[in-house]
């Protein structure tokens, strides 16, 4: 899921303080489950916006707010309330803003989070970045953790000379990620496999951004 | 003789450091490979060391190259791409520079420019694939050159590294990369030493030990608890606090050289790289007293 975290307040009021009336718009996936764009932080942010003297015209918690055509349509019955308002503020990460960027074409749009990994959730509320999204996975020959990811220098081939008692060089609240893959390859009794294997140096061109994907199959060949 | 030579011809080797400065006055640096000139064998010039950013080590190198000292290229994989690092290997090839030492190097965090993007687009291992492969005549896309690199290439290893294993993991990879030689971080403790020396001698690779000046019990205290890899046995802390605040320093040297001449003498590994951090003026005194000028 996308990590979000809601922006300072100060930054957010900063950004949009040329506007008087606003419609909210959350997102039941990543936002909620990260808290920054469930019905209560909607609630939330309404009643801060109110104390600014701010007015709220509605709000509502989009299905999937990165779904352009669905969210598009779930907001069909918020006519009226949306043509009342200067300013659509958007609580859920950067790909919902940039939908909602596409579908109010007249209208400013402001997001009231930052974006900041696609992460996993350990606990409640506790997140953990785990991929990068680089393109061509590498977990198959890394015991399934990534270094790309867990290494903060992303180093391929075993830790660097900075790994102290098993802790990164840069910081000693994280586990070396090199001295994790030794542990699980150790267990999994790969060792052998981890020495003799050495990483090239990672093909990036698939990752140049910005990148599009068509996963459906091409009209005709459904229609066979 | 080069130090290439030197190191195949099995002649103890010694090799000392020198850190650029931050900023054009060079003349204190300049100083320090003089004084080093004659002595070692070879010069490393460190690459922007703990992300502090100073003078380039080619530029440096190049100097020491004028003043007659043979050095060698500190490179590190954090500021340039591989597109820049191969560029700046063929820039150092066409200077005369002839060693090269490939490392990951310290993350932007440790140094003066907190903010700034490391790249780590590649790393150690593969660094030194890439000098193998300029050495024969191809760029790692597999462009071929007109003309090739002649390098004599190393690597850095952590004999006492805690935990060790993946590390030695990481030496083997090295090793086959085409590493050559090995700096070793700083050792202390021979015993140790030995044990990693009797494993490291199975690959056809030369091992210069890590050699720093303890300059008082404090800083032997730091260094066990901030420096990875780094083991300042207690025994030499004692033996640094007994000498008193005035007598600290010459101990420090005088343990440095002592275990210079052990290695030396019992032939433990192929020489050492005297890391004097500062201290440069220094390094003839410790050679002296291991009776090695
Ligand atoms: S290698 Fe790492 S960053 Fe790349 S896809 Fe796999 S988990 Fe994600
Ligand atoms: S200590 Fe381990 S995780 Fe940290 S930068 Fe070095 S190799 Fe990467």
């Amino acid at each position: 899921m996308i990590i979000t975290k809601k922006k300072d307040f100060q930054e957010l009021m900063e950004n949009i303080k040329g506007y008087k009336s606003f419609f909210l718009i959350g997102c039941s996936e990543c936002a909620s489950l990260c808290g920054t764009g469930s019905q209560e932080a909607i609630d939330a942010l309404t009643e801060a916006l109110k104390a600014e003297g701010k007015e709220v015209t509605g709000g509502f918690v989009a299905k999937t707010g990165c779904q352009v055509l669905g969210t598009k349509t779930e907001l069909k019955p918020f006519k009226e309330q949306l043509d009342k308002s200067e300013c659509i503020l958007i609580m859920s990460c950067g790909a919902g803003t940039q939908a909602a960027t596409e579908i109010f074409e007249d209208k400013p749009v402001y997001p009231t989070n930052d974006s900041l990994f696609l992460g996993n959730m350990t606990r409640f509320q506790m997140f953990d970045e785990r991929c990068s999204l680089c393109g061509k996975c590498i977990l198959d020959k890394t015991g399934g953790i990534c270094p790309l990811t867990a290494c903060p220098k992303g180093i391929l081939n075993g830790p660097c000379g900075g790994c102290k008692d098993g802790k990164c060089e840069v910081s000693p609240d994280i586990k070396c990620a090199w001295v994790r893959i030794y542990e699980r390859m150790k267990r999994l009794d790969k060792l052998q496999e981890l020495c003799d294997n050495a990483l090239e140096a990672k093909d990036w061109s698939a990752s140049i951004k910005p990148r599009t994907l068509v996963a459906r199959p091409h009209k005709e060949e459904k229609k066979k | 003789m080069s130090f290439k030579d030197a190191l195949n011809s099995g002649k103890f080797v010694v090799t000392a450091e020198v850190g650029p400065p931050k900023g054009t006055d060079i003349k204190e640096m300049i100083h320090h490979i003089e004084l080093l000139k004659g002595k070692v064998d070879a010069l490393n010039v460190t690459d922007n060391q703990s992300a502090v950013m100073r003078i380039c080590s080619m530029a440096v190198c190049k100097i020491a190259l004028e003043h007659g000292v043979e050095p060698i290229l500190q490179m590190t994989c954090r500021d340039r791409n591989r597109i820049g690092l191969q560029s700046d290997l063929l820039g150092a090839s066409i200077l005369g520079i002839k060693n090269v030492l490939c490392m990951t190097g310290d993350h932007v965090l440790a140094g003066d420019h907190k903010q700034a993007k490391p790249v780590y687009d590649v790393e150690s291992v593969q660094l030194l694939r890439i000098v193998d492969s300029l050495n024969n005549g191809k760029d790692m896309a597999g462009n071929e050159l007109k003309g090739a690199t002649d390098f004599f290439q190393g690597a850095v290893v952590t004999p006492e590294a805690n935990p060790i294993e993946p590390q030695l993991i990481k030496f083997e990879k090295k090793v086959r990369a085409g590493a050559k030689f090995f700096q070793t971080q700083a050792i202390y403790d021979i015993n140790k030493f030995k044990e990693f020396m009797s494993y490291a001698r199975k690959f056809p690779v030369k091992i210069l030990a890590g050699i720093v000046v303890l300059k008082s019990a404090g800083m032997a205290n730091f260094i066990n608890n901030n420096v990875p890899g780094i083991r300042v046995p207690q025994e030499l802390i004692d033996e640094l606090k007994a000498a008193g605040k005035e007598k600290a320093l010459d101990t420090g040297l005088n343990i440095a050289a002592r275990h210079i001449r052990q290695l030396k003498q019992e032939n433990i590994c192929d020489g050492v790289h005297i890391m004097a951090i500062g201290m440069e003026d220094k390094v003839p005194i410790i050679m002296e007293r291991a009776g090695l000028i």
